[in-house]
Parts: C-alpha cells; structure tokens; sequence
C-alpha cells in the first residue's frame, strides 16, 4: 500500500506524456504518402507522359522496407520528446534526405533499361511530398532544439552537395537532370542575368529610396503624395506593369538613336528594369522612413546635447541605428525582385523567368522546374542571407549603442 | 508614433475620401463596357495594326472569370487560414504554433509566379492549378497576420477574461476575434489584392482571364491590348483594395470611438 | 469560507508555492504580502483555478475546488488585476455588465446593476457609460475593474495588486474607497500586494510570504509587535514599524482621563491615530494633547509618557508576569 501510494496517479502519468504530435503527424502522412503515390514514374522520351510506379516497384522490398522502418522509428522517438530524442531525429531526418537522391538511382537502375536512351526519370507526387514533409520535419527540429542559423545552413549545404554530386554523376536518366545537361550554357546565362536584374534593380531602389525617404522626412507634403503614388504602383499587377513599359520605351528609343545603341527598346532588359525598380521603392522607401524615424528622439537629444552637429547626428548616430530595419527593407525589396524578374522574360527580359514561360509553351514541365527551383533558391538565399546580416547588425546596434560610433 | 504617423499618412486617403471605391468601380466599368467603342482611341497607341480592340472575348466575361477565380481562392484561403491560425494558437493545437509560424513567414519568399509554375506539373494546365497556386500563396498572409493578430491580444485582456468566467470559446469570438480583426483584415487585404494581379499570369498556363489580353498583347507585340489588359487589372485591383481600405476604417472606428 | 490545506504549487520543477495552509473566514479582508516572486499571485491565481494546485486541498464553502466547474467558478468570484484586463473594443458599461450577460441575466437586470454600480464607483452614468477603456485614466479604468469584478454580486473577491500601477494619490484615494466598501459590503477578499502600508491599511489579516512559504500569519497589529524573524521586520518597514503600528491605533484607546493640570493648547479628535498624534506633539514642541470628540468637547489627555509605556502592552505584560 505504502509503495503503491509512492507512485505517480495515473492521471499525472498521462499528463507527463506529451508526444510531438507535428512529427507524428507529418511521418504518418508522409508514410502513407510513400505506399499510396507513384515515388517515380518512368517516360521513353521528353513529350510522352511516364509510367508511374509505387514505392516497392521503384525501390524494391529491401528498400521500401527501409525508408517505411527509418520513418517509423522517427515516429516512435516524437512520441517521447526530449533533447536527446530530437538530435537523434534529426540525424534520421537528414539521412533520409541524404538517402533521397540514392533511392532515384535505385529506380534509375531497375526501371530505365538500358535499351532506352531518350528515357527519363520523373521524380513522382509521393518523392515531393516526401522532400516537402521531411524539409518541414527537419524546420520543427530546428525549432525544438534551437539550433543556431549557421549550423542549420551547414547541414543543408551538406545535404545539398551530395543531392548534386547525384545528380552529376550517376543519375543520367533524371529528367530534371537532363534538362539542364541540354541548356547548361543557356542556364548559367539566365542565372546571371537574373541576378544582374535583380541586384542593379535593387542598387537602384537602395539609392533612390533613400533619397527619397530623406525628402519624405523633411517635406511633409510631400511624403503624403509619394506614399499615395507609391502605393498606387503597387497594386498595378506585375504582369501589366512590365507590358505598360513597353510602349514608351520603344517610343523613347525611337526618338533619340543614343538610348538605342545603348540597348533601350521595348522589349528587353530596359522595361524590366523600369518596372522592377517601380515595384521595388514602395518597401524600400516604407521601411527607411520608417528606419529613420524610429530611432528614439531621446538618443538624438543626447547626441544633440553632447555636441554633435547636424551631419554628425545623422551619419554616427541616425543611420547606425536605422541599419537593421534599412536592411529588412532590403531583404523585402530583393525577395520580390527575385520573383518578379521571373515576370519579365514575358517582355523578353531573359532570365530564369524565360524557362518557366518556354516550358509552360511546350507543356515540358522538367523545363518549367528548370525555371521555378533555382527562383525559389535564390529567393531562399536572399532571405536567410539578408536575415543574417541585419541578425548580426542589430546586436551590436541595440546593446551597446555607443559602439555604433 | 513615427509608425502610427506614417499609417495615418498612408491611410490618409482612404478617410477623408471615402468615395474612392465608387470613383474605381465606375472607371473599371467605364473600362469594360467602353474599349470595345474605343477603337480611335485605342488607335493612338498602336497606329500600325490592324486591330486594335481585343477581340477574342469580351472584357467583360473576362473580368467575372478573374473575379471568380480569385474569390474562389480567397473563400478556401480565408476559411483556411484562419482556422489554421486559430487551431494552432488554441491550448490543444500549440504544438504546431512553432512550425507553423516558420512556415508562414517563409513562404512569403516563394515568389507567386514559382509556387504557380510548380503547381502546373502536379495539376496540369487550365483554372484549377491557378486556383491552388492563390490559395497556396494566398494563404500564408492570412494564416501570418491571423497568428499576429492573436497573439498580439494583450495578454491581461485574455487572462481577464478566463478569470471573468468565459469559456474558451467565448473568449474567442468576444475577446480574441473581434481584437485581432483589423489584423486579420489587413491579412486578407494583401492576400487577395495579390492574388488578383498573379492570378493574370495564370493566363499563361491556359486559364482565361484579365491577363489573356496582356499576354497576347506582349505575344503580338500590340500595346493595345496590353493596355486593355493591364488597367483593367489594375482598376479592379484599386477596386478592391480601396474597398478594403474602407472596411478596415470602419473597422477601426467601429471598435475603439464612442 | 476558504481553506487552503498543504497547498503546493510546482511548474515543471521549480516549487512555486510550497506547502502553504491558510484559513480565511468569511467577510474578512486578507492579505498575502511579499517581494516579487514570492508566490502570492501564484496563491491567488489558484483560488478561481486559473493555474490548478499540485498538492493538497483547497476548499470554498467546504467544497474541494475540484469539485467546481471551473467557468462557473469563476463567475462566483470576483478578480481584478493590476492592469485592469478591460476589454477595450466594450464600453464601460459593456464592461462591467459582462458577468451578469454571462450569467444570463435579463437586459433589464444588467443596466441595473451596471447603473447602480457605477454610482456605488463614483462613474457618473452619463460621462462614462459609453467611454471606452482608453478614454478613462488609470484610477478610472481602476474603478471599472472594481465595478466588473463586483458586477454578479460575488461573495469572493480576489485582488491581484489592483492599485500597483497608480499614482500615489490616486491609489491611496481608491485604498479608502476599497475600505468603505469593504465595510457596506462584508466580502471576502484575497487581496495582493508588494506595498505593506496598503496592506496594513486594508486588512483584517496579513500573510507574509517568502519563496513560496508563509513566514508568517495574524492581524496586521500582531505581526508589527511580535515579527517572527527579520525578514518580516524589514518587511513592515524595520525601524519605521512603531510608526506603522502608531498608525493603526486610535487615540482614544490610549487617552487618559482630563488630568489636575490645565488642558495643553493642542488639540486633536478622538478618532485620529496615533501616528498623528504623535507627529502633532513633533510639530507644536509639546509632550501633551488634548483629546476631542466630534463636538470639539475636551474628553481626555494623550501624553507621550502613556504612549511610550502602552506601545508595547503584550510585552509589557508578559514582562510584568
């Protein structure tokens, strides 16, 4: 009787059992997923649709058993949260990632025949909800274990080599694969010049966001009307603003010769630019007025009070502390750079962009993927890059602000 | 206060001119009904060709069929996303609160044109993957200002009201809700004004609609029809969100003036 | 009316409260005081089960809280915070009618109550009934909380530090509102504070808490003649305490009758305390006053040779025994 009553009620029991049910659901869907959806599908040549095939046609029993037990033991560690438990997860879950591109050349070899040249891998729904449910497995982790940005970054630099060396050397069959092999000139050209779109259109926007913001704060009035126009440019959908830029560019190259030879016309790099630029002052100039204003009125009264003029207010002080938010400004304005330039190859501004709409032309979707992935990276990279910057300015700014001098 | 000044300035519009959603509806349908009488007008811009009014169907049933595609998208991603935010910031759901959250602020990231290109593989060409492709990008503002409205409720307020003897629910629909809905409002403001002007690139993977004439204007190379195109989108995109300005205000007013 | 019993509180594996015991009887005005952290919200919170005991019992009326439905608990007792916890998209009207509408009561019944508890407040009906939170100032919004927490006419109340976040003029005006109340009304109140003077000031009984224990228990005069350690006696203000005691004590129960002597030039009522007695002789150089009663009629002496020999009686006694 005495021990019994030494126990814990059962009612305490079942209170202290909390499993992670975000894990248990998302390694049940993706567990279903996997026997459920084709994993692959197979097709002879770039137009005619694939044949798909389930977990255990493209992987054989060995190894559909496999990735089923690694996630199942996922599983059975999220039912008893903790520390350790989740380290122990993670390492499974970036193996399974590690394993992903392995189990496409599994299915590579037993489903492509060797009599079949033209034929192509596709990677199938269940591969991508696969890929998707262990990315958002592997950001619940993250979370529960706290782990600091740069070690996150590492690990998924890591996962990513070995998913390129894959697809470099030995999955000759993968459509996506293929694709690029097929283009490889023509992508690194696009990439650059995405890139250049987007980093001169955001110098641009940096620049003449700044001066603005600068007049905004000494012209009341004036701010009124620019956040008015400002606002109006953005709900011009991107589509229609890069088309409303062709007309007058074509009429401006036609009128002064120079700006032709310069490479002005109505389609091409110069529209793009016009509109990106357009699209991009509306957050950049929000967030450096806003950057600019908030930094606290008793700082500058001190600043004042010690002694500082005017330019020396602004440059030590108004602009050291306006870094972080200026920087977020930034990050939004790039991001939706990223995406927007994927607008302009409509006007034949070139860029990732041009795969995207040629593909959807063909209805060859491995060039549409072409496209859209790498966007998506870069504006992944943008993101983070960004982040970390203002993550590492922000800090030293708000701790000790007298080192911002 | 630099924040509260710089929304006054920016809102500033939308209170002293209330009429602005009337003044865009009329343009827009002044737009709809009228390009197509417009030729000479039209003719100004594009003197070269031989057909300056879009032809291939009328502005009109382009303009219902953007306007349902987008509120179809907008009906599933405001059920959605505000359910969502509200499951996950109740006692059982918490634990999805972290991934979530990460998730919504994430993939506003994911440029519009590249969630829509990655849903044509998976759904094919037409209406349906443009409709995925809103709801999927459409939704995460909402789920992310829904989470911030809720979570911004002062926490005195909500405690109050456990204290005060309301059930959970009660503190949701009285407390939280009605506290966070100019939040969620704004959520659903950027949310649909965006799905409006991505939704006429869906015009490129075969859906009819408002971007139908900017796609072949670019393709012909006829300003024209771009024109036709693109204000139409855009008045109805000032249409919209002028609307919406002029809900949150009322919003606004309705909760905190006497 | 409450019973805690061998409570304890832990979260995770930190002891919030531990082991406390506590009778409050009822229409007595009880005070748990300590330093932050202490666990007196903690104490508080567990009453209306806003965070549910670990160990031991709480009872209301006898009953084992567990045995309520938690809501309609809550709505049985009154609370107000610090920081009022008002809803503010609700007039103050809406405000304060909130339980009485949650209670079901008719429309007609809650403009009553809310109307007669605004007059019972000091909110004049026409100025604030349709003020909304914001509009009001601190002690005002104060008042509302008050008037929400009275609004179902509960038989507990219980106090987070409702007046911590007031000026200290304001918070000593709502003190003697609160006193004035108290003594119509006869409730039960559990009431939180940092600040002891409020505490001395209000309560019929005084619970001293420490990192999650009661150090000490007893009416406020008890514990600022016999502190149980020095904590305590810091506590009650070290050696400020014969003045806070002095404070609790009228004149007239240390008046002497009229003595052979001519009556001294100072005069002061009979209902005043000590303390003012004493900084009066401070102030006029004199070791004697004449005491008063409300007609201004001398009734008797206050010397400061009686003071100073009566100041501590029950250790005087227990020397003289």
């Amino acid at each position: 009787m005495a021990l019994l009553d030494a126990l814990p009620s059962p009612q305490m029991a079942w209170r202290q059992w909390r499993p992670n049910s975000v894990l248990v659901v998302l390694l049940s869907v993706m567990l279903v997923a996997l026997w459920l959806f084709d994993v692959v599908s197979v097709s002879p040549n770039r137009i005619v649709s694939g044949q798909g095939a389930g977990l255990v046609e493209a992987m054989g029993w060995l190894g559909a058993l496999l990735v089923s037990g690694v996630t199942i033991t996922l599983m059975l560690l999220s039912l008893q949260p903790g520390r350790q438990n989740y380290q122990v997860a993670l390492v499974g879950v970036c193996l399974l990632l590690l394993l992903m591109p392995f189990g496409l050349i599994v299915a590579s070899d037993r489903l492509v025949s060797s009599d079949m040249p033209q034929a192509r891998l596709n990677m199938g729904m269940a591969y991508w909800l696969m890929l998707s449910l262990l990315l958002l497995c592997w950001i619940e982790l993250r979370l529960r274990l706290a782990l600091p940005r740069r070690w996150t970054v590492l690990m998924l630099l890591g996962v990513a080599l070995v998913w390129w060396l894959c697809a470099m050397w030995a999955l000759e069959a993968l459509a996506l694969g293929q694709e690029f092999r097929a283009r490889n000139d023509e992508f690194w050209r696009a990439l650059r010049q995405h890139i250049t779109l987007v980093s001169v259109s955001v110098a641009i926007s940096i620049g003449l966001g700044l001066s603005l913001a600068m007049l905004m704060r000494r012209y009341a009035n004036f701010q009124k009307v620019a956040f008015g126009v400002l606002n109006f440019l953005q709900t011009i959908p991107s589509i229609a603003l890069f088309g409303l830029m062709l007309g007058p560019l074509a009429w401006l190259a036609a009128q002064w010769p120079l700006l032709s030879r310069l490479g002005v016309s109505g389609i091409g790099w110069a529209p793009a630019l016009l509109a990106l630029v357009a699209y991009s002052l509306l957050p950049m100039v929000r967030n450096t007025y806003i950057a600019l204003e908030q930094v606290s009125p008793e700082t500058l009264e001190a600043a004042r009070g010690m002694g500082m003029r005017n330019s020396q207010r602004f440059w030590q002080v108004r602009l050291p502390l306006a870094l972080p938010v200026l920087l977020e400004g930034i990050r939004i304005t790039s991001v939706q750079a990223i995406g927007l330039t994927a607008v302009a190859a409509l006007i034949g501004a070139g860029g990732l962009g041009a795969f995207i709409f040629q593909g959807l032309g063909q209805a060859a979707m491995d060039m549409v993927l072409l496209g859209a992935l790498p966007i998506l990276i870069l504006a992944l990279i943008a993101d983070a890059g960004l982040g970390a910057l203002s993550d590492i300015l922000r800090p030293k700014n708000t701790v000790r602000p007298g080192d911002a001098q | 206060m630099s924040h509260d000044a710089l929304s006054r300035s920016l809102t500033a519009r939308g209170v002293q001119q209330a009429k602005w959603p009337a003044i865009w509806l009329v343009l827009l349908m002044a737009c709809v009904w009228g390009f197509p009488y417009a030729d000479g007008l039209l003719r100004i811009i594009e003197p070269d060709s031989s057909q300056v009014v879009y032809q291939r169907a009328s502005l009109a049933t382009l303009l219902v069929q953007h306007m349902l595609v987008v509120s179809a998208a907008a009906v599933i991603t405001v059920v959605g996303g505000v359910l969502a935010a509200i499951v996950v910031t109740r006692e059982w759901g918490r634990n999805f609160l972290p991934l979530v959250s990460q998730v919504a602020s994430l993939g506003q990231t994911f440029p519009p044109v590249a969630v829509l290109a990655l849903a044509v593989p998976a759904l094919g060409f037409g209406t349906l993957p443009i409709i995925v492709a809103l709801v999927l990008y459409g939704t995460l503002p909402i789920v992310r200002n829904t989470l911030g409205g809720l979570q911004d409720v002062d926490k005195e307020v909500k405690s109050a009201s456990v204290a005060m003897g309301m059930t959970s629910w009660q503190t949701l629909r009285q407390v939280e809700l009605p506290l966070a809905a100019p939040v969620i409002l704004a959520g659903i403001r950027t949310s649909i004004t965006i799905n409006i002007s991505t939704a006429a690139i869906g015009a490129t993977v075969g859906a009819s609609n408002l971007g139908d004439p900017i796609i072949a204007g670019i393709v012909n190379g006829n300003m024209a029809y771009i024109v036709q195109g693109a204000l139409t989108i855009a008045l109805l995109a000032l249409t919209v969100d002028s609307l919406f300005e002029r809900l949150q205000e009322r919003l606004r007013s309705r909760l905190y003036t006497a | 009316m409450i019973e805690l019993a061998h409570v304890t509180k832990r979260f995770d594996d930190a002891v919030a409260v531990d082991d406390i015991s506590l009778h409050i009887a009822k229409g007595k005005f009880c005070a748990l005081v300590g330093t932050s952290g202490c666990g007196k919200s903690t104490t508080l919170r567990m009453i209306n089960r806003l965070i549910e005991h670990s160990e031991g019992d709480i009872l209301l009326d006898g009953q084992p809280i567990a045995a309520y439905d938690p809501v309609k608990l809550r709505r049985r007792i009154g609370y107000v915070i610090q920081h009022t916890g008002l809803f503010p998209h609700w007039t103050v009207a809406r405000n304060i009618g909130l339980v009485p509408r949650l209670l079901k009561w008719s429309a007609a019944e809650v403009q009553a109550k809310v109307d007669e508890l605004m007059g019972l407040l000091g909110l004049p009906k026409d100025e604030f009934a349709h003020k909304y939170p914001h509009q009001l100032s601190g002690g005002q919004a104060q008042r509302v909380g008050v008037a929400r927490a009275l609004a179902a006419d509960p038989d507990i109340l219980l106090m987070d530090e409702p007046f911590g976040a007031l000026d200290p003029i304001t918070r000593e005006k709502l003190q003697d509102e609160l006193a004035r109340l108290q003594a119509k009304m006869h409730k039960t109140v559990v009431f939180v504070t940092h600040d002891m003077d409020e505490a001395l000031r209000l309560a019929d009984h005084l619970v001293v808490m420490r990192e999650g224990r009661i150090v000490q228990q007893g009416t406020p005069l008890a514990l600022l003649q016999h502190p149980q350690d020095s904590f305590v006696e810091s506590l009650l203000g070290g050696l400020e305490r014969g003045l806070k005691q002095a404070a609790l004590t009228r004149v007239k129960d240390h008046m002497a009758p009229m003595g052979p002597t001519l009556p001294a030039q100072s005069r002061i009522p009979a209902t005043f305390s000590l303390r003012q007695g004493l900084s009066m002789m401070l102030r006029d150089h004199t070791d004697r006053l004449t005491v008063v009663d409300q007609h201004d009629v001398p009734v008797g002496e206050l010397t400061l040779r009686k003071i100073v020999k009566e100041a501590q009686p029950e250790q005087g006694k227990a020397r003289e025994s």
